[in-house]
């Protein structure tokens, strides 16, 4: 068995290559003249400018936040690159450097329009694919056009839409919400922006992509997606990372509003490189996501699959505003090596019969530390409103940790909240059960794993439940000692 | 060893610890009228120890109780059982903050942590943090929290029975604390 501890050590991430492909950056820093040169580059307007500024003051005054069950190591905002960006020839989308080409070809993310992910041909996805600091391509978007869809990358859409972008920008997530949406607020690069108009059914997934490729860097993407009265839409986000022995930070903003009627799917299959297996180098995932439920009868899910990054930081939030409405967070968070993950989310009441359901399943292995922590609040006027939450946690091997840190903040008599947690681990009868019918350890901890997270995974679509199950059974492999 | 403890009469003790094969029954009860901000640690120190905790609280006016209990399961092979129940009216504040923890090593350990919330009344507030901080793998851990309201189906039940509302009201909650309750005689 210590071998195939040994082999997971050495296991590979495959998606930790580099991209040789000649690169603009602004000096190392961050000040007002850096945040400034960045608006400049990406000829933003006045009162973009603004808002980046009132929000650098504000995260000047704001303390780093320590309260997550994470040994965060020391950041020195002033030795990061805040913007990175290969160069180009000419403009795009006419061309695309064939290296980002071939890099996104690799990653399995198709640039052309043409099949989509792990070969699955039959449906089609629009893919917003995010290089450091900007946006190489977004495909479809003539498709998405004629039925009045708009899916384009951020500074885009500050250029063509900006009434749009101005109307809905912040609302969710203030400039001053938290310290690390505060610094995206100031120094974000790119990111994608998507409105989907009145009673429109998004007629294919669309995505976002980012790869983190220079070093030195961070990546501050911001995304703003609005789903208009009636509208549908299932959108999904995957990310990867090159392997380096320092820490990388990434600091996103996902902004969701949801209209009267409407439905939004978010999911996010996470694999940032996590660093090796004594700790060294591995991506800060410090991440602020939010949707607000503002018409009534309109339902937001998150779901999320967790296997990458050195630390994760994040908790996809829902505010259910409107009457009726309903969200869901679904989540499996998997954490080894000396990865440290807390992760959860928050649901707030303030419409009346609003319900809310959360479903999270962590995996511990190796010596890593996966925390859920979340917050059910429901306001005094938020009769009817329903909440159930259940937490499993799995521990794989005595030295890692799994914790439950959940909040219920209840204002309202009429009113139920429900939350249950466990804790447990793959207990040596069922491996000798699978062992007896010649599955071997592994085989039987991966087949057990997925069965336990089978309830989030099957939430995903289809495109991306293939890569998450993959992505499992590979994190899995040689952490049964 | 079996110890009761009315709060705002009898003082409390903030740290408990048990020894090998000790077990222990505790109970503590917050009457309507008592403010508190109770802070309770108890330790499993020696294998084999086991704990059966139960408190309740019962508050109907504008009362501020707070109670914090940390379950630190410290050697193997200890098991723990908490019920916490809680009724909170008139203007009321009440919050329960649990942890069980489990130590590095402490493997078979068996905890359970429950906690129940009433809400009678639109300006009282309830508030539960129950939370597992585990560092061994092979464990049963679990906890669970609700917060919710009287039945309205059992209110109907009996007053189409000829029991007067505030009375059947009454009887609801005397059902829902008497597991507690019924530890203190």
């Amino acid at each position: 068995m210590n071998d195939l501890l040994q082999q997971l050590s050495n296991q590979e991430y495959k998606e930790g290559f580099v991209t040789e492909v000649e690169q603009e950056y602004v000096p190392k820093g961050l000040n007002e003249d850096i945040i400034r040169l960045i608006s400049g580059i990406k000829q933003e307007p006045q009162w973009l400018l603004d808002f980046r500024l009132n929000a650098f003051r504000k995260w000047q005054t704001m303390p780093e936040p320590h309260w997550g069950h994470l040994k965060l190591p020391k950041i020195d905002y002033q030795d990061i690159i805040y913007y990175a960006a290969p160069k180009k020839d000419s403009e795009r989308p006419t061309e695309i450097d064939p290296a980002l080409m071939d890099t996104f070809d690799k990653l399995g993310i198709p640039l052309k329009e043409r099949e989509v992910l792990a070969g699955v041909k039959s449906k089609e996805v629009a893919v917003d694919a995010v290089f450091d600091s900007v946006s190489v391509t977004t495909t479809f978007r003539k498709t998405l056009a004629d039925k009045g869809i708009i899916f384009c990358s951020f500074s885009e859409a500050v250029r063509e839409h900006p009434d749009l972008v101005r109307k809905y920008l912040a609302t969710v997530v203030p400039a001053g919400d938290n310290f690390f949406a505060a610094l995206n607020s100031a120094v974000f690069s790119d990111g994608s922006f998507c409105y989907i108009p009145k009673g429109v059914d998004c007629p294919m997934e669309l995505s976002s992509y980012f790869r983190i490729n220079a070093a030195g860097t961070g990546q501050f993407e911001r995304t703003l997606i609005v789903a208009d009265e009636g509208s549908r839409l299932s959108y999904m986000e995957g990310c990867t990372a090159p392997m380096r022995d320092e820490n990388q930070l990434h600091a996103a903003v996902v902004e969701i509003i949801v209209e009267k009627d409407a439905d939004v799917k978010y999911s996010t299959v996470q694999n940032w490189y996590p660093g090796d297996a004594e700790g060294r180098g591995g991506i800060l995932n410090l991440v602020t996501k939010r949707g607000l439920c503002r018409g009534e009868n309109s339902h937001l899910s998150w779901t999320q699959v967790e296997t990458g990054s050195a630390i994760t930081w994040k908790y996809p939030s829902t505010v259910l505003l409107g009457d009726h409405s309903s969200s869901e967070f679904y989540s499996v968070a998997m954490t080894k090596g000396r990865q440290q993950a807390d992760t959860g989310t928050k649901m707030i009441h303030i419409g009346r019969d609003t319900r809310s359901r959360i479903v999270s399943k962590g995996i511990s292995a190796g010596h890593s530390e996966n925390s859920y922590r979340g917050l059910v609040r429901v306001n005094p006027g938020a009769t009817g409103a329903r909440n159930f939450s259940s937490c499993d946690s799995l521990l794989i091997g005595p030295d890692c940790g799994a914790h439950t840190f959940p909040v219920i903040l209840n204002r309202c008599p009429q009113a139920v909240v429900e939350h249950e947690a466990t804790t447990s681990k793959i207990s040596d009868d069922q491996l000798f059960y699978c062992g007896q019918r010649g599955i071997g350890p592994e085989d039987a901890t991966a087949l057990i794993v997925g069965g336990y997270a089978r309830e989030v995974l099957s939430r995903l679509p289809m495109e991306f439940a293939i890569e998450a199950q993959k992505l499992i059974s590979l994190s899995l492999e040689g952490t049964v000692g | 060893m079996d110890k009761t403890y009315i709060i705002g009469r009898d003082a409390v003790p903030s740290d408990i610890r048990l020894a090998e094969g000790e077990s222990m029954r505790l109970t503590l009860f917050v009457p309507e009228g008592t403010d508190c901000a109770l802070d309770l640690t108890v330790s499993l120190d020696g294998p084999g120890a086991s704990l059966d905790l139960a408190g309740g609280w019962r508050c109907n006016g504008s009362e501020n109780v707070s109670l914090k209990v940390t379950v630190r399961h410290n050697v193997p092979g200890c098991t723990s059982r908490q019920l916490f129940k809680g009724v909170v009216g008139g203007s009321a504040r009440a919050s329960f903050d649990g942890l069980v923890y489990v130590a590095p090593g402490a493997i078979h350990t068996d905890a359970v942590q429950e906690s129940r919330t009433l809400l009678l009344s639109d300006s009282a507030t309830a508030e539960a943090r129950p939370q597992l901080e585990i560092y061994a793998d092979d464990v049963k851990c679990s906890h669970g929290a609700t917060t919710g309201y009287l039945n309205p189906e059992e209110l109907f039940y009996m007053r189409s029975r000829g029991i007067p509302e505030a009375e059947a009201r009454a009887m609801q909650v005397e059902a829902f604390l008497a597991p507690i309750l019924n530890r203190l005689v």
